[in-house]
């Protein structure tokens, strides 16, 4: 890259960076306004049936947690808070939200990033191989492999796989979650199989594109153009034709990324696994508003940097898109 | 005043008086009896070392044991808990930390010993001042959850005599002040470290907190200087270490007690059991744990047609309790693993009442009957239960099913919790179908959910009958426990004729462990840090 196209790079990287805040901005009143209009009394949670009816109790937890005072308000110190990077405390467990959350959001980036790069090193290389080979044997095991992983529920394949791996063969752990500092051999074999069981079903999706991708790549005039250089092959398929074809496998892998981000609910029950969707999920439940505020802001937070990275990705792989 | 001493020398007793220990006598036999009974008598050698992993549907909600209720159920965290007094494997009431008490006459005032020599997890001593910071605390409404406050709400002032003595003076007579404290539970944690009650609780119980990663694992390592011993002077618990999993999912739990990697899970599904036991009994135990309470429909009876002043409203509950089938739920919802109740308590329970009268059998067409009679056919009714249980509303659906039969136009729903009790609230449902359990003290039961100035009571149902709440009151301040058993056999038979609780099923859990885990025996009910049982009773002899 020259360097004024580093320099277009910057600028659109810090324009880029500068349409995040609104985003961020309206993302926090919307989840803060849709928390606060979920169905259910918080205080009646906290305070239990004993003491629900307590005018007493009620004015104690409201002064204790600023549920008092108007909501437009509470959202400015929460807000104004957030900023700093205070969260709060739980209501529930009364510990930092914070804490509540870097308890979980290690555990869900850990199995989002694995559970991805799996899928793009199964998908690229086979949905790579059926175009290349169309119509052929090959071509037929990819589609039918990815037809069948689009259609498998993924908690269904989940089971699967743990009757197969854990009850029957007995090679991985059904359920639970290790840290990898705490014990990377022993977090890597309670990894695969939800791994298994995310990267499976995104790898169906991301095969299929990557497919189709490129065979339009493929039936360019530049890749005719570049075989009648006398190109090798290899070298028209894998330097020029994929480098196109992967842009909306990017796309589509960084949106999956972020889905994945958000949690898996149902997975991440199949496996006991404690991630950040199964509490906010609970916290949700409890209607434990600081945490879910915290955890659906964060998310968020993470899905709009996913987003720009993969649209800073799509630059380094195709200087001709464009930079508005 | 004069008081009846409890000693723990108590000679045999039968089960009847022994689950008398709201009383003075019976509360010293259930000790003696507690540790005669425990598995250490008859157990060879139990082995010391190992570490249990224990997957568990729930996990806590907090670490404060004052904050947060930790049931000695379902919780790992309750292996870090000791209260003042301490229950046995069939849930009587027992000496723990308190090692004898005497209570007056007139049931007011409860005089408690406490053990000498015992220690909290920092070594700090156990003595009357710590329980007497403990309860104040508990009765603080800014450092307690009301529902463990509100064992201690008759308790008007609490005196340290000496050292190891403990006077609690009661605002008006109660027979049930003991099983109060036992059971909500009243936990003790160390005076001096209530600024970390919330990130490291320093207990008294068997085993000392280490970590807790909430729905992931909880930690806790054998407390060493615990008090409690054998039957041989060992000293317990056996096992060095206790690994909790929540496991939320019920096959999730199974599978992982499969795979090996637990040794111990609790509330099997009840479509598991019977398979699981067929195949599985050469390499598992499992305990059928009957349960203190039962399964049963609330009846939203404060407003609308159903209500308790409206004219017809007596009738049509009873409307609704004649089209319940409860042997089709026992078959559809439990597997037929489920039994049949007049009342709150089943027949596994000391409570149970063979006398209670009015129960409403299956009669659909009666229910028809008095539909057309009151010219309330089609009356609308919505059938609601809470989404985190099962067989709440896989009966509820089944009950839907049945009003409609019967020519109600029944709806169904489920919600979580606080939907539900915004419903509750507004008087916006019909029927709740739900469960209640863990009340080994009926008072825990009639007074909460019966009595008509009960807080639940008013939320819930709305159901007000005064021979009811006189015959409630006056059990709470009866001694005897015959004659308290008639009492609320009384109270059933009223409950059942007005409908507006209708009882169900006793619902057992299941249970099951490692082949290799030995002199393990969760109580009554459940509970699994128990005297001379549960985990403290438990080793590998592998």
């Amino acid at each position: 890259m020259c360097l004024g196209g580093a320099y277009n790079m910057l600028i659109y990287t810090i324009n880029r960076i500068l349409q995040i805040i609104p985003v961020i901005f309206i993302l926090s009143v919307l989840v803060f306004g849709f928390v606060h209009a979920l169905p259910g009394d918080v205080i009646d949670t906290m305070a239990g049936v004993e003491a629900g009816e307590d005018p007493e109790v009620r004015a104690a937890l409201e002064e204790e947690f600023g549920l008092n005072k108007p909501i437009y308000v509470q959202y400015f110190i929460w807000i104004g808070k957030a900023m700093q990077g205070d969260f709060g405390n739980s209501l529930v467990t009364r510990r930092p939200v914070n804490t509540e959350l870097i308890e979980r959001i290690p555990a869900t980036m850990y199995l989002a990033l694995v559970g991805i790069t799996l899928s793009v090193l199964i998908a690229v290389p086979l949905g790579t191989l059926a175009a290349v080979r169309r119509n052929s044997p090959t071509d037929y095991a990819a589609q039918v492999t990815s037809l069948a992983g689009i259609s498998i529920p993924e908690f269904w394949f989940a089971i699967l796989c743990i009757l197969l791996f854990s009850l029957h063969l007995a090679w991985l752990p059904s359920s639970g979650y290790v840290e990898f500092f705490d014990d990377p051999g022993k977090s890597i074999w309670y990894l695969i199989l939800p791994a298994l069981a995310v990267g499976f079903r995104q790898a169906a999706f991301t095969t299929r594109l990557t497919r189709s991708s490129m065979l339009d790549e493929i039936s360019k005039e530049y890749v005719d153009t570049a075989r009648s250089l006398g190109l090798p092959e290899r070298k028209v398929i894998y330097k020029y034709t994929l480098r196109n074809a992967l842009i909306p496998t990017i796309t589509i892998s960084g949106l999956q990324l972020a889905n994945l981000l958000g949690g898996t609910v149902v997975l991440e029950s199949i496996f006991a696994w404690p991630g950040i969707g199964q509490a906010i999920f609970q916290s949700i439940q409890l209607r434990d508003f600081p945490v879910i505020q915290a955890g659906v802001l964060v998310l968020g937070v993470m899905v709009v940097v996913i987003n720009l990275l993969v649209d800073l990705l799509y630059r380094v792989l195709n200087p001709r898109v464009g930079m508005g | 005043m004069s008081e009846k001493k409890i000693s723990n020398t108590f000679g045999k007793q039968s089960r009847r008086e022994f689950l008398a220990s709201t009383t003075a006598g019976v509360a010293a036999a259930a000790s003696a009896a507690a540790m005669a009974s425990m598995p250490g008598t008859a157990l060879a050698a139990p082995k010391r070392g190992g570490t249990l992993r224990f997957a568990t549907r729930v996990d806590g909600r907090g670490l404060d044991p004052h904050r947060n209720i930790i049931y000695y159920v379902s919780n790992p965290l309750a292996a870090t808990t000791q209260g003042l007094l301490d229950l046995n494997t069939k849930m009587e009431i027992v000496p723990g930390i308190g090692s004898e008490w005497t209570i007056s006459d007139d049931l007011m005032t409860y005089t408690f010993k406490i053990r000498e020599g015992v220690e909290f997890h920092n070594g700090r001593t156990v003595d009357a001042e710590a329980v007497k910071w403990n309860y104040e605390r508990i009765m603080d409404p800014k450092t307690s959850h009301a529902f463990t406050r509100s064992s201690l709400k008759e308790v008007d002032t609490i005196t340290v005599l000496d050292k190891y003595t403990l006077r609690i003076r009661l605002k008006g007579p109660s027979a049930v002040f003991l099983a109060n404290v036992v059971y909500y539970p009243c936990n003790l944690i160390a005076p001096d470290s209530a600024d970390q009650a919330d990130t490291h609780p320093i207990g008294c119980g068997p085993f000392k907190f280490v970590s807790w990663k909430r729905y992931a694992k909880t930690e806790m390592v054998r407390f060493e200087n615990y008090f409690e011993t054998d039957s041989l002077g060992n000293q317990l618990p056996y096992l060095d270490a206790i690994e909790g999993y929540p496991k939320k999912e019920d096959k999730v739990r199974l599978t992982a007690l499969r795979t090996g990697e637990v040794d111990l899970i609790e509330n099997m599904a009840y479509s598991d059991v019977g398979a699981f036991k067929k195949n599985n009994s050469d390499k598992y135990n499992t305990w059928d744990i009957p349960q203190v309470g039962c399964a049963y429909l609330a009846v939203q009876s404060k407003i609308g047609p159903f209500a308790m002043d409206h004219p017809n409203g007596k009738l049509m509950r009873q409307a609704l309790a004649h089209a319940i089938d409860r042997e089709a739920i026992h078959q559809a919802v439990f597997n037929g693993l489920s039994e049949s109740v007049a009342g709150f308590y089943s027949t596994s329970s000391p409570w149970h009442m063979p006398g209670i009268k009015n129960v409403k059998e299956y009669d659909p067409e009666k229910s028809k009957f008095i539909l057309r009679k009151l010219n309330a056919m089609g009356t609308p009714i919505a059938v609601v239960a809470r989404d985190t249980y099962e067989y709440m509303h896989n009966s509820g659906e089944l009950v839907h099913s049945m009003l409609l039969d019967a020519g109600f136009k029944a709806t169904n729903g489920k919600f979580d919790n606080p939907v539900l009790r915004q419903k509750y609230k507004k008087s916006d449902y019909g029927i709740d179908s739900t469960a209640n359990s863990y009340r080994f003290e009926p008072d825990g039961w009639y007074s909460r959910n019966v009595l008509s100035t009960a807080p639940s009571t008013k939320l819930r149902t709305g159901y007000k009958n005064e021979r009811a709440d006189k015959l409630i009151i006056e059990a709470r301040a009866t001694r005897d426990f015959q004659k308290r058993l008639e009492l609320y056999t009384e109270v059933e038979s009223e409950v059942n004729e007005d409908c507006a609780l209708i009882y169900t099923h006793a619902v057992p859990l299941t249970s099951a462990g490692t082949k290799n885990l030995k002199g393990y025996q969760p109580a009554f009910a459940g509970p699994f840090n128990i005297a001379g049982g549960g985990i403290r009773t438990a080793y590998f002899d592998k």
